[in-house]
């Protein structure tokens, strides 16, 4: 639509260019012929071949404008020539036409000597161009040209424009429909693609061309959230499998345990029975809550009340109290903790992510090893290190440590806590890794910023 | 002391009445947030202990409606949920509490205790505790039983003290974690049960009358058996 309005907006400049270059060309030539006839009209002595020798040179002016038809047959350039003598005797006349509707419209009009004007003439359809040239005797010289060939002329050029400019627009037209249409098409068939992708059969695709147009890189972008979603959707499902898994187990030896304490008669055995059942409900309360707390930090949900916290007191408070759990097991552990490591953090998730890594070297070493908990600042962060000679990581771990539930077959404990830590590691800016040590035994290193109020007191420190 | 429970869940209104009214408390209860509104503003009560997830508004707001009235009771609040926030920290740092379910009764208990204590006028801190013939002193913390000096660590004497104060009563693992090593956590081994271990090893060697006793699927209570 632009394009044909465009084109259009300069059709009619380029015309109106053209059609000044033709009537200032005809201007020109009227006013160069009049010039030249003038001169020969009085240049040659007026005797009786005067009027002969006019009328030749006047008829090889009018001859030199193309003797062009037009469809009727009617020559376009009309040119006359004119002589009025002073004394009004008969005007000598060159030219087609009855010379009384000319005379009479040229002495209606006052014509400005040398300027050509536009005149028009009763039974002529056209307007003529006429100029006139005064003589030093006092005739006047008319020299005219009718407008039809100009007119013709730009005729044609509209005529010929237009056939072109409309050939270009419905041309324009196809191109940019077919072109839209291919382009809706596509993207329709991405549209029926997604809408039958259900959560049933997630393993359609779109097809993907090899270009990279705007929609196959739609295409591709789609496919890779397809992609995405398919991930989730299967994470889920193992969730909630593992989930009701873990719950079931554990529900289904309370529902046990209390039946089994209907059918107690001693009283200690039924405070027993009751007792064991409490407890296990508050194990499938603690899988339900880190299972939340997972989820909520996974969705970035988790709402952290930092405060610049003495991570190193924390770690010491923490070793303490697992300390004899530790001894039970026949551990032995070491700690070598630099003094007022500071990190802004939210103290309960802190307490609950350094309890999760002691859990879990307590759940995993089944045999008596030794464990080593380091934490040092470096680099401007604080470095938590708690490694054990232990069996490793299970090899069919690695990097995945961190996913939900994910824990080796072998091992007890429901995998959720490795995950938490690393979701509230990372809520806090830090980072965790785990690795095997060359000489045996699991590392797990966790990295957090150090608080900004570090600097200060430190400084305090030292005064 | 005369207390109002806003709570619409039936079951655990009838139980937590019951339990409430054996430990010696009034109880008077809603079930839903208008009518525990109405009754809260008779301003007859000495503590309220609301829900969360009441069906015709949420707890903290009919809290915030009540305060506006010029109710100043203290407020224990149960919810589902985990993450405390704005609006309870809030409430917690004006003195009121929060609990999460699922809860231990003693845990509720003990705190609606402490809120109850808040409101009364402090009493003189003694500087020793004794329960039969234990006695610590907070002073230069030491603990001796039948007159013999117990060698126990920083944290074990805290402990010990801990249940002192609350001897007679029940304490749950969770809230030795907050009170002794100060921090809300909830560890799935036995961290906690291995320092009762050995505090009583200390406490009551054999020969002596046990005072530590363990209620399974509850905690622990210091009490002369």
């Amino acid at each position: 639509m632009a394009f044909a309005v465009g084109t259009a907006v300069a059709f009619f400049i380029v015309y109106g260019f053209v059609a000044k270059g033709v009537r200032g060309h005809i201007d020109a030539w009227l006013a160069g012929e009049a010039e030249v006839l003038a001169r020969v009209s009085a240049d040659t002595p007026r005797d009786s071949v005067y009027d002969r020798i006019v009328e030749e040179v006047a008829e090889l002016a009018t001859q030199e404008m193309p003797k062009e038809l037009n469809s009727r047959g009617q020559q376009l350039n009309s040119v006359f020539f004119l002589q009025v003598n002073p004394n009004n005797s008969d005007p000598l006349w060159v030219g087609g036409g009855s010379k009384e509707r000319f005379i009479e419209a040229i002495r209606n009009a006052n014509l400005v000597p040398g300027v050509p004007q536009s005149i028009h003439i009763a039974g002529e359809k056209a307007p003529y161009r006429v100029v006139l040239r005064d003589q030093s005797l006092g005739s006047r010289v008319y020299l005219g040209i009718s407008d039809r060939g100009a007119r013709h002329t730009l005729h044609q050029l509209t005529r010929r424009f237009f056939a072109v400019w409309a050939g270009v627009a419905v041309f324009g037209f196809l191109i940019s429909y077919v072109s839209a249409r291919r382009t809706l098409l596509r993207i329709e068939r991405i549209t029926e693609t997604a809408s039958h992708i259900g959560s049933e059969d997630m393993s359609e695709r779109l097809p993907e061309p090899a270009n990279s147009d705007e929609i196959s890189r739609l295409a591709r972008t789609f496919n890779h959230m397809l992609d995405r979603i398919q991930s989730s959707v299967n994470q889920l499902r193992a969730v909630t499998d593992a989930v009701a898994h873990d719950l079931k187990s554990p529900v289904t030896s309370i529902r046990g345990t209390l039946e089994t304490a209907l059918l107690q008669n001693d009283e200690d055995k039924l405070r027993d029975s009751i007792g064991q059942a409490i407890e296990g409900l508050d194990g499938v309360s603690q899988v339900l809550n880190t299972t939340l707390d997972l989820a909520e930090a996974e969705a970035g949900a988790l709402k952290l009340d930092r405060q610049p916290i003495d991570l190193s007191d924390a770690v010491m408070q923490l070793i303490d109290l697992y300390q004899p759990a530790m001894a039970e097991r026949h551990h032995v552990l070491t700690a070598d903790i630099a003094e007022h490591v500071m990190v802004d953090a939210d103290a309960t998730l802190i307490n609950r992510t350094i309890s999760n890594l002691l859990e879990n070297e307590l759940v995993h070493l089944r045999t008596p090893s030794k464990i080593r908990i380091s934490l040092y600042s470096q680099d401007g962060s604080a470095e938590l290190v708690v490694q054990d000679n232990g069996p490793g990581f299970p090899p069919d771990i690695g990097a995945r440590a961190f996913e939900r539930f994910v824990k080796g077959k072998h091992s007890p404990g429901h995998g959720l806590g490795l995950a938490f830590v690393d979701a509230v590691v990372q809520s806090h800016g830090g980072r965790i890794r785990i690795s095997d040590r060359p000489e045996g035994g699991a590392v797990i290193s966790v990295s957090l910023p150090l608080s900004l109020a570090q600097p200060a007191y430190a400084a305090e420190m030292q005064s | 002391m005369r207390l109002l429970l806003v709570e619409d869940d039936l079951a655990i209104q009838d139980f937590l009445k019951r339990a409430l009214i054996e430990a010696g408390y009034q109880v008077d209860v809603a079930s839903n947030a208008k009518t525990g509104e109405a009754i809260a503003l008779e301003g007859i009560h000495d503590a309220f202990i609301v829900d969360l997830g009441l069906p015709d508004l949420d707890g903290l707001d009919l809290i915030a409606r009540c305060r506006a009235q010029g109710s100043s009771a203290p407020v224990l609040i149960l919810s589902a949920r985990r993450s405390v926030d704005e609006r309870v920290r809030g409430l917690e740092q004006g003195g009121d509490d929060y609990l999460t379910k699922p809860f231990a009764l003693a845990e509720l208990l003990a705190r609606l205790r402490n809120l109850l204590r808040r409101s009364l006028p402090a009493p003189r801190e003694s500087s020793k505790i004794q329960t039969a013939d234990l006695e610590l002193d907070l002073i230069r913390h030491e603990a001796r039983r039948a007159d013999h000096l117990l060698q126990l660590t920083p944290h074990e004497f805290s402990l010990l003290e801990y249940l002192c104060r609350n001897a007679g009563r029940v304490v749950t693992r969770t809230m030795i974690l907050d009170h002794v090593w100060r921090m809300r956590i909830d560890p799935a081994t036995n961290v906690v049960d291995v320092h009762i271990y050995r505090l009583r090893s200390k406490v009551d060697r054999q020969t002596l009358r046990p005072l530590i006793h363990t209620i399974r699927g509850v905690g622990y209570v210091l009490r002369n058996a």
